[in-house]
């Protein structure tokens, strides 16, 4: 280890050193709220100056023998995993307080979850991918089960807990066969290795079915159909900042995995793997509408939702196995603008059960438009940029995909493309479901108004803000571009 | 350089829609107020446009562009030709007639209401001056959330079902067209050495489109898109069924808007893009989609005679005159597709006209229903003279301006297959049936006892009512008799129209 290494690890050592500090100060300063919260939200900003301050002073390149390496995908991954874990750190501030939950642990373990996707943004070897993933999802079973007297909460975690290292396992069985046809588990070499075993004949059974393991395990963590059954209890069942962070968080960490692995590692075999993705884009966003459609729940809801979401990131992910190198670009603004949009729906969720006892059924949003005109202000702008209405973020993220789907120009994109926008007019029954009870249904009678702290509402403004902002200006493609560049430079 | 007047227009209702946001709730009168103020501004801003457009200058006019997004060449570029220009004044006008109409109807949460309004007006005046798909389809998209709210916030019982129809069908057709825009803006850039530059730039893609020609799938399949987006919005049969719905349950001035001007959004998307830019595809389907205009011309006239609600009736009735102006457009003549954009303003006109008219009755009844009506003449004689001068009007009475745009469509046709002709006059007689019919039954006759138990309720109209109605009438008029006013706008449109589809005007 040099100081190198160090260095260019910098923004994986800050964020632990964050999480460990918020439990030492929880130590000294025992229930103390607003230092805990303090700490880790000054914390993740130090995280987010070591990430700018490394990428701007250029510290890129490999570390640790090449089995890290951080560059323009990394930083942008990273970035977005900070403001993941500041916003559900700002929701759950005000969620967990009048439950008696304590923030401090919720924050130190949310933090350490994050490292583990920051691991995963730089990994650049398959071992250390997947310590970045359990690393990401061990914390997540904990969170999910945070609130333990609630038995709905325990069911969700034992179930995501169970299928989670089900999946784990069997993308680790899937890495083993890899490292065993290709010799290493370094990305660029196991990619280098493949090219050869194309241009020399086909590639043996053995190393199909590792692929085939490891597709199964991606899938399960990004809960694409057939693989999402434990996404509506988890999400259903966990406190309600959890699953905000459940639908992003891990989300993304499993698109993380996808752009290191298949489009790092398994590059060249990506004609092989175009129709398995087109298949599973297709299942996905289908069922995941389709479901989502009859649910009364609007946390299931929004569960079935972000499978669909799912389904449209695929899409992306299709175009590049189609040979349209934007697919990836159009991946990652995909996530930045769901990150907002979503962890701003399930903000406007958890403010109205600040109050312990108030459910996420439907019937709980009736006339909020009225009731609580800012927060179904923003809840109809996350829902309509869910939608996929311009001039919002959400919209962008859908038309990008799109592109990338089209200009790859094979028939079967294209008609992923057509079917993807037919998912997007179907979604918009269930998400205008909502504005309908907003708006068009009288509330019931005697509900307090609902409380939110200051920093609440900034966090809500923040998403709001973003999901405009990114809809007038979509500057951030930009980033998205230099950051998939990483791939073909 | 000279003044931006195109976004002075699109984006005063938003600045008004600003204003009233910050108005106090507990003040519905001063955001009524704001909402007319920023209407009329914007109605005096499009009527000044309408005075110094030059009418026989080629091309677009009052053209601004800037870069909105380079990356893929995305410009706000907007400008006006004389049909734009046409719908840009109607859109103005009836917003703000429909916004003096709504003072009295709507008590409740009028902020939302007016907000709303101003907003589809800033879609409205965006989609007709857009030249750029891109920024075409935004505001496309930006016209249908607060007709949603209206229809669904305002409206009547069953508001909830209608409006979610209203938002699936068009969602369906516009998210099909955005494909259908991307897939052409991909082409011209494939085409282009990879530079997005200019591959939404309307002006662009014509002239690509009349030089080199999309391929034909890809003509085919956009065109296919584009026109399921248009057809469902006119609506053609049989993409119609949400129409009657959204009309029977939206609020009076969300009718007046819906048919006077949204309707008119699909057939100006037909005339301005899904046509030029891909001729073969539309001269492909030209022939399916006359039948089904002619289908929707017949069909819609012989629902409207057997409909027992007056709101109903207007809609159905509106299928079928939205039926000559599709027609009109697909039989490639310089008349038709005069007649066709004239039948446009003019079922804006006549149409927006009786949807407020129905709205003045329902505001004393509470009620549409054409069986309880009866004897209206004698308790609101002034009444009944403006709703027969109106349905005197939508039946196409010469002199009148319904009466010339389904004439020009008629001559265009004609000379393209006369049986289609024929069989749309005949329908002329089927208009005069239901609408006399149900004139006769609301406003002669006995006085139904319904309207008798409403005793003092039932008064005349009020001069608001009459503010909102007589410059309609007015217009009905004059383009009856000088319906040059309107077609010497269209001669540079018509041109380069049936340049594009490669018929010699």
């Amino acid at each position: 280890m040099s100081w190198t290494d160090l260095t260019t690890i910098a923004p994986l050592v800050a964020a632990v050193l964050v999480a460990a500090a918020v439990l030492v100060v929880d130590f000294i300063v025992p229930g103390n709220r607003r230092a805990a919260i303090a700490t880790a939200l000054g914390g993740l900003g130090v995280v987010a100056l070591v990430i700018v301050v490394g990428a701007a002073s250029r510290h890129f390149g490999t570390a640790f023998g090449g089995a890290y390496s951080a560059d323009n995908l990394t930083v942008f991954l990273d970035i977005l995993f900070v403001i993941v874990a500041a916003l559900t750190i700002v929701f759950a501030a005000d969620y967990l307080q009048p439950r008696g939950l304590p923030i401090a642990e919720f924050a130190a373990i949310l933090i350490f979850a994050i490292t583990g996707a920051m691991l995963i943004a730089g990994s650049a070897d398959l071992l250390v991918l997947f310590i970045g993933l359990e690393l990401m999802v061990l914390p997540g079973y904990v969170l999910a089960g945070f609130a333990r007297r609630d038995p709905y909460s325990t069911e969700g975690a034992i179930k995501y807990f169970l299928l989670g290292s089900f999946s784990s396992a069997i993308l680790l069985f899937g890495l083993a066969y890899v490292w065993g046809y290709t010799g290493s588990t370094r990305v660029d070499v196991v990619a280098a290795a493949l090219t050869h075993a194309i241009s020399t004949g086909s590639i043996q059974p053995g190393l199909a079915m590792g692929l085939a393991f490891l597709s199964t395990g991606v899938a399960f963590k990004m809960a694409a159909v057939p693989f999402h059954y434990w996404t509506p209890d988890a999400y259903q069942g966990s406190p309600t900042p959890v699953t905000a962070y459940l639908s992003v968080g891990p989300k993304i960490g499993a698109f993380a995995i996808v752009l290191r692995l298949f489009v790092g590692a398994l590059e060249p075999l990506k004609g092989d793997w175009l129709p398995v993705i087109i298949v599973l884009a297709a299942a996905t966003m289908t069922l995941g509408n389709l479901v989502a459609i009859t649910q009364d729940n609007v946390k299931r809801m929004l569960a079935y939702s972000s499978i669909a979401h799912t389904g449209y990131i695929l899409v992306g992910l299709a175009a590049f196995a189609g040979g349209q190198a934007s697919g990836v670009s159009a991946i990652l603004f995909y996530g930045a603008a769901y990150t907002f949009m979503n962890m701003g729906a399930f903000g406007v969720i958890t403010a109205l059960q600040r109050r312990p006892g108030i459910t996420s059924q439907i019937s709980s949003f009736a006339g909020l438009g009225r009731r609580e005109p800012w927060l179904g202000l923003l809840m109809a702008l996350f829902l309509l940029s869910l939608t996929g209405i311009p001039p919002l973020a959400g919209f962008w993220a859908k038309a990008y995909v799109i592109v990338a789907a089209i200009q790859a120009g094979n028939p079967w994109l294209n008609a992923l493309a057509v079917l993807a926008m037919l998912n997007a007019a179907a979604a918009a029954f269930y998400y205008l479901r909502v504005v309908v009870y907003m708006y068009m249904r009288e509330p019931a009678t005697n509900i307090a108004p609902v409380q939110t702290g200051l920093l609440f509402r900034v966090g809500l403004a923040v998403t709001g803000i973003v999901t405009l902002v990114f809809g007038l200006f979509p500057v951030i493609v930009t980033a998205a571009g230099n950051a998939a560049n990483v791939f073909h430079s | 350089m000279s003044l931006p007047i195109l976004s002075l227009i699109a984006f005063t209702p938003a600045v008004g829609a600003v204003i009233v946001a910050l108005t106090p709730a507990e003040k519905p009168e001063l955001a009524r107020r704001v909402a007319l103020g920023a209407a009329l501004v914007a109605w005096a801003l499009s009527l000044y446009l309408l005075a110094t457009f030059a009418s026989a200058a080629p091309g677009f006019q009052f053209k601004e562009a800037l870069d909105w997004i380079p990356n893929f060449g995305i410009q706000y570029k907007v400008g006006v030709d004389g049909m734009s220009v046409l719908l840009v004044v109607l859109s103005t006008t009836l917003t703000w007639i429909s916004i003096l109409a709504s003072f009295a109807p709507i008590k409740d949460r009028v902020k939302g209401y007016m907000i709303s309004f101003l907003v589809l007006e800033v879609g409205m005046i965006g989609v007709f001056i857009a030249l750029d798909l891109f920024l075409f389809y935004i505001f496309w998209e930006i016209v249908l959330v607060p007709m949603y709210l209206i229809i669904g916030i305002w409206g009547g019982a069953n508001r909830i079902y209608a409006t979610m129809k209203f938002v699936l069908y068009t969602l369906v057709g516009s998210l099909l067209m955005l494909v259908a825009i991307l897939a052409t803006a991909f082409a011209y850039q494939a085409a282009h050495a990879g530079s997005w530059a200019g591959a939404f730039d309307y002006e662009k893609l014509l002239a690509w489109a009349g030089s080199v020609h999309f391929a034909g799938d890809l003509q085919v399949l956009a065109f296919l898109a584009l026109f399921l987006a248009f057809a469902i919005k006119v609506p053609m049969f049989p993409f119609h069924t949400w129409l009657p719905d959204a009309h029977t349950e939206a609020p009076t001035a969300g009718s007046v808007i819906l048919a006077g001007v949204l309707l008119k959004l699909g057939a100006y998307g037909l005339i301005r893009f899904a046509v030029p830019l891909f001729p073969e595809a539309a001269h492909t389907f030209a022939w399916p989609i006359i039948v089904l205009s002619v289908i929707a011309i017949v069909y819609g006239a012989v629902v409207s005679i057997v409909q027992p609600d007056l709101k109903r009736l207007v809609a159905y009735s509106s299928v079928s005159h939205m039926g000559f102006v599709t027609l009109g457009i697909f039989v490639f003549s310089a008349a038709a597709l005069q007649g066709a954009i004239l039948q446009m303003i003019n079922h804006g006109l006549i149409t927006g006209g009786l949807f407020l008219l129905v709205g003045v009755i329902y505001e004393r009844t509470h009620d549409r229903t054409i069986g309880k009506m009866g004897g209206l003449a004698a308790k609101m004689p002034l009444y009944a003279t403006v709703f027969g001068f109106f349905i005197l009007a939508s039946a196409g009475l010469p002199g009148l301006s319904g009466f010339v745009g389904e004439f020009l469509v008629f001559v265009g046709s004609f000379a393209f297959a006369p049986g289609i002709a024929v069989a749309s006059i005949i329908v002329m007689v089927l208009a005069a049936t239901y609408l006399l019919w149900m004139f006769q039954r609301v406003a002669f006759g006995p006085v139904s006892d319904f309207l008798n138990g409403l005793g003092d309720h039932l008064t005349d109209m009020t001069r608001v009512e009459l503010v909102t109605i007589l410059p309609l009438g007015f217009l009905i008029v004059v383009l009856g008799i000088f319906p040059s006013l309107v077609l010497d706008l269209l001669g540079v449109p018509v041109r380069a129209f049936l340049a594009a589809v490669g018929v010699p005007s």
